[in-house]
């Protein structure tokens, strides 16, 4: 279920910082909804306000770089991200997105703009943007990480298989 | 083709089958680790897993570093709750005052070389020095840990530093991941994997080598590892840690970069302020003048810090209107700098020595408030704007020798141009 990436395409740029753009580290006192109003404000003027649930980050090299609080991926999942493609990852970010159901994947994110549809299926690993005619074969995410994302995240998995035998 | 050290430890705890960088691994785990800085997040991700039995709780261990002491109620609720869970679930506990996490790990024989460990915290990279793969992760990872013993992971690409030649006196492990912050940039490894070998790398103390690991956090490396030698197997003895598995990379082994790096020549550096990647050699910086020197933090605030450090000031004073803090990374450091009298040196020249822990690194405790346009030099890993609490005062970086020697002129110094700043080499 969430091993597929479909909808509104939100891009950002490099070495998105996602404890400095998506969490209370330097906000403290605020809560999730605040954060949440305000994500991205200072890389993309009116990010919250234009973001619908089910749209897509698209982003480039590194994002969420540095020490990567757990909280933004929450937020982000509490917006309704509907999953996110970037040149690469800050890799605790990356962790924090599967741990926590969010579909994100490292893939060439050229020609995408904001705005186009975009259609990703982690598990047979391919990206369309079918407006611009693009159509790429991406790696797809191994089965382990596929079972996590399908139940929702890392707890939830392990609430169902307490032993964790992956595939 | 052969085989990083990161790719055997991964392998060696997934099954013992051969694995590749890139790939997914479902790896056992050897120790666990959480500070009280991240313990809100995961104790709340442990309550979700709705479960009685942790059975890796005693292979974890529960940190009180950062907020300490703590500086209000929620912190002091914290370490409450931290105290609480550990004696219900029999994790293993370090309290206020025990030290840094970084440092209490291999004190307390928790990790041994080509053991997999994870920590809630960016330098969990440390205990690569002892041929071990150390690695950060966030609150669900350590609820998973918790539960299982098991966690996934990406296997990473390495890149290989060959540290030739030898440091010159006065010039220590802080100065060369400086100099690679100043070429790499900070995070320029990203996801992937250091191992440093080379003549400078054996030469080093366990105490260096610490500092060489940790700071590889700063640029962006999963795991900093070391091959272990003599000096690593007895200082593993000697903290009663279970028996070594050194684990060598192979001579064919395939590495995303090569680079070799000469450290004879290399000067002591510093990072400017604000950056950790703006950074110059210290004999390039002339008459800068310091308000506060802070020795400590998880990446020098270990004993042969603290030596170097009173071999400059023994018998000597703090330039006038500089204040300086100094504090042991654990209570076992503590102990042996006052054995050795070297906290006395260092509180008669006029420093302050607090209790070990985090101390003076962030500004969580409040026992260091900067003035506006005033100028800190510390040995810790991290000088971001605002980071000591005012965004009108400057951080900048150095080893715990460039920061004693500029302690005693008021102004950025090479350690190497004040008596006591070569200590290595007296």
């Amino acid at each position: 279920m969430n091993t597929r990436i479909k909808g509104r395409v939100h891009v950002l740029g490099d070495n998105i910082n996602t404890d400095l753009n998506c969490s209370s580290k330097y906000l403290p006192g605020k809560d999730n909804a605040y954060v949440a109003q305000h994500a991205f404000e200072q890389v993309a003027p009116g990010f919250a306000s234009r973001f619908r649930p089910g749209d897509v980050i698209v982003a480039g090299r590194n994002f969420g770089i540095n020490s990567s609080r757990e909280q933004a991926v929450h937020i982000l999942r509490a917006m309704g991200v509907g999953g996110i493609a970037a040149h690469s990852f800050g890799r605790l970010f990356f962790r924090n997105t599967i741990n926590n159901g969010l579909p994100a994947i490292e893939c060439d994110i050229s020609g995408i703009a904001d705005g186009d549809e975009i259609e990703i299926d982690l598990a047979a690993g391919n990206l369309t943007v079918a407006a611009r005619g693009i159509s790429r074969t991406v790696a797809a995410l191994p089965p382990a990480v596929q079972q996590i994302l399908a139940a929702g995240g890392l707890i939830a998995y392990l609430r169902e298989h307490p032993d964790w035998q992956p595939a | 083709m052969g085989h990083t050290i990161a790719e055997k430890i991964f392998a060696a705890h997934a099954g013992g089958k051969p694995v590749r960088a890139g790939d997914i691994v479902v790896a056992s785990v050897d120790f666990a680790m959480v500070h009280d800085g991240r313990a809100p997040n995961a104790l709340r991700m442990i309550a979700a897993l709705g479960v009685k039995n942790l059975p890796f709780a005693a292979k974890t261990a529960f940190v009180l570093d950062h907020f300490s002491p703590p500086p209000n109620i929620e912190a002091a609720n914290t370490h409450r709750a931290m105290r609480a869970f550990a004696e219900q679930h029999g994790a293993v506990l370090y309290d206020v005052g025990d030290g840094i996490c970084h440092q209490v790990m291999p004190e307390g024989g928790h990790l041994t070389c080509g053991d997999l460990i994870v920590g809630t915290d960016t330098h969990s990279v440390t205990y690569g020095a002892f041929n071990a793969l150390g690695t950060s992760v966030e609150g669900t990872d350590l609820a998973a840990v918790m539960l299982t013993g098991k966690l996934w992971f990406r296997v990473p690409e390495t890149i290989r530093v060959e540290l030739k030649g030898a440091l010159q006196p006065g010039v220590w492990a802080k100065d060369i991941t400086l100099s690679m912050l100043g070429r790499f940039g900070a995070e320029g490894v990203n996801y992937r994997a250091i191992e440093y070998a080379g003549s400078a790398v054996s030469a080093m103390e366990i105490d260096d080598r610490m500092t060489l690991a940790n700071h590889a956090a700063e640029l962006g490396a999963k795991a900093a590892l070391l091959e272990a030698d003599a000096k690593t197997i007895a200082w593993l003895a000697a903290h009663h840690a279970r028996a070594p598995r050194p684990v060598k990379a192979d001579a064919d082994a395939t590495y995303a970069e090569s680079i070799e790096i000469d450290t004879t020549a290399l000067a002591p550096q510093v990072a400017r302020q604000h950056q950790i990647d703006d950074v110059v050699g210290v004999p390039e910086i002339k008459g800068k003048k310091i308000n506060f020197a802070l020795i400590g933090t998880c990446t020098n605030g270990r004993l042969d810090d603290i030596r170097q450090a009173a071999a400059i000031l023994r018998g000597q004073r703090v330039a006038k209107g500089v204040r300086m803090i100094v504090t042991p990374a654990s209570r076992q450091v503590y102990l042996a700098a006052a054995r050795e009298g070297l906290l006395e040196a260092l509180t008669r020249a006029g420093a302050s020595v607090e209790a070990a822990g985090c101390g003076t690194c962030v500004n969580i405790t409040g026992h260091l408030i900067t003035g506006d346009g005033e100028v800190v030099i510390s040995s810790a890993n991290r000088n971001f704007r605002g980071r000591l609490g005012n965004d009108k005062s400057e951080i900048w970086l150095g080893s715990a020798a460039t920061v004693a020697a500029s302690a005693l002129t008021g102004m950025i110094t090479d350690p190497r141009d004040v008596a006591g700043g070569q200590w290595r080499a007296e």
